[in-house]
């Protein structure tokens, strides 16, 4: 028989998978847009500093720069590499389709994180070693490949929410999958964001600065930067809301948690306020002040951000094919990859998942609780956590009911019909769906098992039998 | 796990270019990434053991390698995402099936390389602008730093190692026919394996203290009894530490699965241990006169890290292919010209000039004493990294409008 290509499951029952990742991204998120913008602040100013001759803005930049050394080079590049191993083990098949699509996209821009790490280290150690022209072709060099390399994910974040052009689904092709009207939307409003983020953060250096006028200056500029970055990425997020299609505003309206607009709305007007407060007045620019911004941003603007833009792909995770729990559940003819779906529907889950004892492949009345736990922890699990606390926790879904077969015939009606928008179809076997329901009801009354079984052993010989 | 499981896990979207290119890819970044590593746990050692000792040399020493070790760490980083990516690519079956199976430590792997990265830092900045005569303070946070990279690098080990045994996959996960889902214990490990990998350290941090030595012979103000004393002790690293690599090997060998039968005696091995030997003598010839050092070692060590990697590499086809029918050569194809040119082409192009600038400043930045202005031609290379970066991004914005307004 063929086997679907499904992992071992990794369940975290205290918080959930998925937000380890998320808070995993929403940390990393913060930290890699403050170094491109950070990245491109330090070539403005290195340039103004060879052609105005001002050193002071080059220890400027050696400041800030060594404080993102730790702040974001360090934080920054291990939950970059923290997203990858968080996303393989909760979603190992979603990583795996964007790496397989993007493997050069990726190596790509591995090129210029090199370049990048290389640069950081110069501009901020060089300051004072080499002369100014020199520092502001190395500046250029930094500024220029931090960017590249922000260009090069964009593409591939887009790809996992939407594949650019709908006739990727068809031709295949990489650039296809890359570019499309949301992929330059949200670049922009992420160049935007960063360098919102960059001047945000960037006050935490300023906030230091000793001679009054220098320290003027700087909040000036970065309160430049802060207020035109915040309003330019206000608008562009509007342009970016336009890119998505139909079904993600269906999504928005019905999904999204009732703080998400608010709480944005909240921090774009805080930072603004915050912004002109500063430039107005500098010494209201201080360190533990702008610590707060760095806090406030990352609670009320980035995770909600995270949030949003984790439930709008629901019930994809990556490219609009690779369902939440694993399976694939669309035709992709131009990469010649099949839906697992006609195989799930004509054979079930349990033969064909290859990672599960052999006793469970068939479900009795013996085996039915546990055969329903490895149905659950394979298909609902990536969204709803099977204990009290974490995402979603399945009890309170199913309104504290023990009633197998009112559940059953739920779930047969929902998922495996495949019609509620955020939920994957899952068309399993009848026994299958019995078998979920019967763990499903035991989450709520653990007694109904014994029950069950009791009524359902005489039967479940000629059950079985009709059911072939 | 039987052959066809293990096909079945295989992603079906395919990969854009031969699969051995990435394979080859996989070798090389690998043994950048490994070198890397072992600079950065010499470095450390060093720095550790200059710090508990009132030599003026040494003390010395141990504030030059902070440095290195700190810079150490993040080119090892950034050059050990470049494996991750090619391992997973063309064996992903294996790669995520052991990530998942120890997923927790998977998420502690990020956790411990944070906390010991910022360890590191919490000494370079409680002694960056003391002078070295003073004895170093928070001298535990260099220890703790040490040996939380070592369980990071132990972890990832171990997520190798469990990549080789499919046929045990099952009783980790389901052990007694119950799904363990926690993703909390380690299954699979070699310590000799492991120990052979760390213990390069002692060779590689040796010849890297001859060429460190080499390099600061050129500057105008260089010490000479500083310089004999990196030389003695560089040498001394060699000569110790590639017998004790040596044995670690031979250990290795000795202890491989079943499932590896024959390896031990393949050519790989004798080509491996040939080149080890070779490459120990080399370098120790090479070694350069009392006070300058030479380059040569390290470069003879580097090619001798490719050769290693290599022969790993080969050791998991031979176990993978070999005893469970699972051949990384035959991975569908989607052939995707485009992005496989513009790699190459980043990677040769600008990665080669951009790289080439960078490193001649740095390089003769630290040798000059006071400030450093490079001639015309050096100046040039920095306009043409400038440049190409340049092109390569109005490039991506050609190529995407053409693309989305087709
Ligand atoms: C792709 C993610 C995803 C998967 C996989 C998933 N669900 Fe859901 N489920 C959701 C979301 C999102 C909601 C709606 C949450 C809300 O309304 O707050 C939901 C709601 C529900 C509800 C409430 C009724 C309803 O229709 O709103 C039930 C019951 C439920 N899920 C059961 C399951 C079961 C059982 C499984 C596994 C067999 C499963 N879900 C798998 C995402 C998922
Ligand atoms: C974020 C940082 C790191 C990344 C991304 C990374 C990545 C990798 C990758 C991809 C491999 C090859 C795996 C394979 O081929 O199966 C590897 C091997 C290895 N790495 Fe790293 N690494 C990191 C940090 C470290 C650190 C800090 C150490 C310190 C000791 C280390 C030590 C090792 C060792 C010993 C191996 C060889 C394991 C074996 O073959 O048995 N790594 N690393």
């Amino acid at each position: 028989m063929d086997f679907i290509g499904l992992y071992p499951t990794w369940y975290e029952p205290g918080i959930g998978s998925g937000w380890v990742v998320a808070i995993i991204a929403t940390v990393h998120v913060l930290f890699s847009h403050t170094a491109v913008g950070a990245a491109i602040l330090f070539a403005y100013l290195s340039t103004k500093a060879y052609r105005e001759d001002r050193p002071e803005l080059l220890d400027y930049i050696k400041k800030y720069g060594l404080f993102l050394l730790i702040f974001s080079y360090v934080v920054g590049s291990i939950t970059g590499v923290g997203i990858w191993y968080s996303t393989t083990v909760a979603s190992p098949r979603g990583i795996s389709a964007l790496i397989h699509t993007f493997v050069w996209k990726w190596a790509t821009e591995w090129v210029f994180f090199v370049i990048e790490v290389v640069g950081v280290y110069m501009v901020v150690y060089l300051v004072g070693k080499v002369d100014k022209r020199t520092h502001m072709t190395i500046a250029w060099v930094f500024g220029l490949a931090s960017y590249a390399t922000m260009l090069i994910i964009i593409g591939i974040l887009s790809f996992m929410l939407w594949p650019g052009k709908e006739v990727w689904f068809v031709e295949g092709g990489y650039l296809n999958g890359f570019y499309g009207s949301n992929t330059f939307a949200q670049l922009a409003m992420r160049t935007a964001f960063m360098l919102t983020m960059t001047a945000v953060v960037g006050g935490i250096v300023a906030a230091r600065i000793k001679d009054p006028a220098f320290k003027k200056e700087m909040s000036r500029k970065l309160g430049w930067l802060g207020i035109v970055s915040t309003i330019v990425g206000a608008a562009l997020f509007q342009w970016y809301l336009h890119t998505l299609p139909e079904y993600a505003h269906l999504v928005m309206q019905n999904r999204l948690p009732d703080y998400f607009g608010p709480s944005l709305m909240a921090i774009l007007g805080g930072i603004l306020v915050y912004f002109i407060a500063t430039m107005l007045q500098p010494r209201l620019l201080v360190t533990w002040g702008a610590a707060t911004m760095v806090v406030a941003l990352l609670v009320f603007g980035l995770w909600p951000e995270e949030v949003a833009r984790e439930s709008i792909r629901k019930p994809w995770v990556a490219g609009q094919y690779v369902y939440s729990n694993q399976v694939i559940g669309r035709d992709v003819p131009g990469l010649g990859i099949e839906s697992e779906m006609p195989r799930l529907e004509a054979h079930g889950l349990l033969p064909l998942h290859p990672f599960l004892p052999e006793e469970l492949r068939e479900v009795t009345p013996e085996n039915v609780a546990r055969a329903g736990e490895a149905v659950a922890i394979t298909m609902c699990t990536n969204c709803h956590s099977l204990s009290d606390t974490g995402i979603r926790p399945i009890r309170r879904y199913i309104g504290d009911s023990s009633d197998i077969v009112a559940i059953k015939r739920y779930m047969k009606g929902s998922l495996g019909t495949g019609n509620t928008m955020y939920m994957p179809a899952m068309p399993l076997k009848d026994l299958e769906f019995e078998a979920l329901a019967v763990y499903l009801a035991s989450l709520n009354d653990p007694s109904v098992v014994a029950r069950y079984q009791a009524e359902r052993a005489p039967l479940a010989k000629v059950q079985t039998t009709e059911d072939k | 796990m039987d052959a066809n499981m293990l096909y079945a896990l295989r992603d079906p979207a395919g990969l854009p270019f031969y699969p051995v290119v990435f394979m080859l890819l996989s070798v090389l970044t690998f043994a950048l990434h490994i070198f890397a590593v072992q600079v950065m746990l010499g470095a450390s050692s060093l720095v550790i053991s200059g710090a508990f000792r009132a030599d003026p040399h040494w003390r010395r020493l141990a504030s030059a390698m902070t440095d290195v070790a700190k810079i150490a760490v993040s080119v090892a980083i950034v050059i050990g995402v470049a494996p991750l990516l090619f391992v997973q690519v063309i064996y992903d079956p294996f790669w995520y099936t052991s990530s998942v199976l120890s997923a927790r430590w998977v998420i502690g792997f990020i956790v411990i390389m944070i906390a010991a990265y910022l360890l590191l830092y919490v000494y370079y900045f409680s002694n960056y602008r003391a002078d070295t005569s003073r004895t170093p303070r928070s001298r535990w946070a260099m220890l703790v730093s040490l040996a939380l990279f070592l369980v990071a690098g132990f972890l990832i080990h171990v997520f190798t190692s469990q990549m080789l045994h499919p046929d045990q996959w099952m009783q980790w996960y389901a052990p007694g026919g119950d799904l363990d889902t926690s993703g909390a214990s380690l299954h699979a490990y070699n310590p000799w394996r492991f120990g052979f990998f760390i213990l390069m350290a002692v060779p590689a941090v040796g010849a890297w203290l001859l060429a460190y030595a080499r390099y600061l012979s050129g500057r105008a103000d260089a010490d000479l009894g500083y310089l004999a004393f990196v030389n003695r002790l560089g040498a001394r690293l060699l000569q110790v530490g590639v017998p004790l690599v040596l044995l670690l090997g031979g250990l290795w060998m000795a202890t491989l699965p079943e499932s590896a039968a024959g390896f031990g005696t393949s050519i790989w091995v004798w080509v491996a241990l040939a080149a080890l030997v070779a490459g120990g003598i080399a370098a120790h010839l090479a070694r350069g006169d009392g006070e300058r050092g030479s380059y040569l070692p390290l470069l003879v060590l580097l090619v001798v890290g490719i050769v290693i990697a290599a022969a790993r590499e080969a050791l998991r086809y031979v176990i993978l292919y070999g005893a469970h029918a699972y051949d990384f050569m035959d991975y569908k194809v989607n052939m995707d010209w485009y992005s496989t040119a513009l790699f190459f082409g980043t990677f040769a192009i600008i990665g080669g000039s951009v790289l080439a600038y960078l490193l001649t400043v740095a390089w003769q930045a630290g040798r000059t004493v006071g400030v450093y202005t490079p001639s015309p031609a050096v100046h040039r290379m920095g306009v043409v990294s400038i440049a190409l970066i340049a092109l390569w991004i109005v490039q991506y914005f050609v190529v995407g409008f053409v693309v989305w307004a087709r």
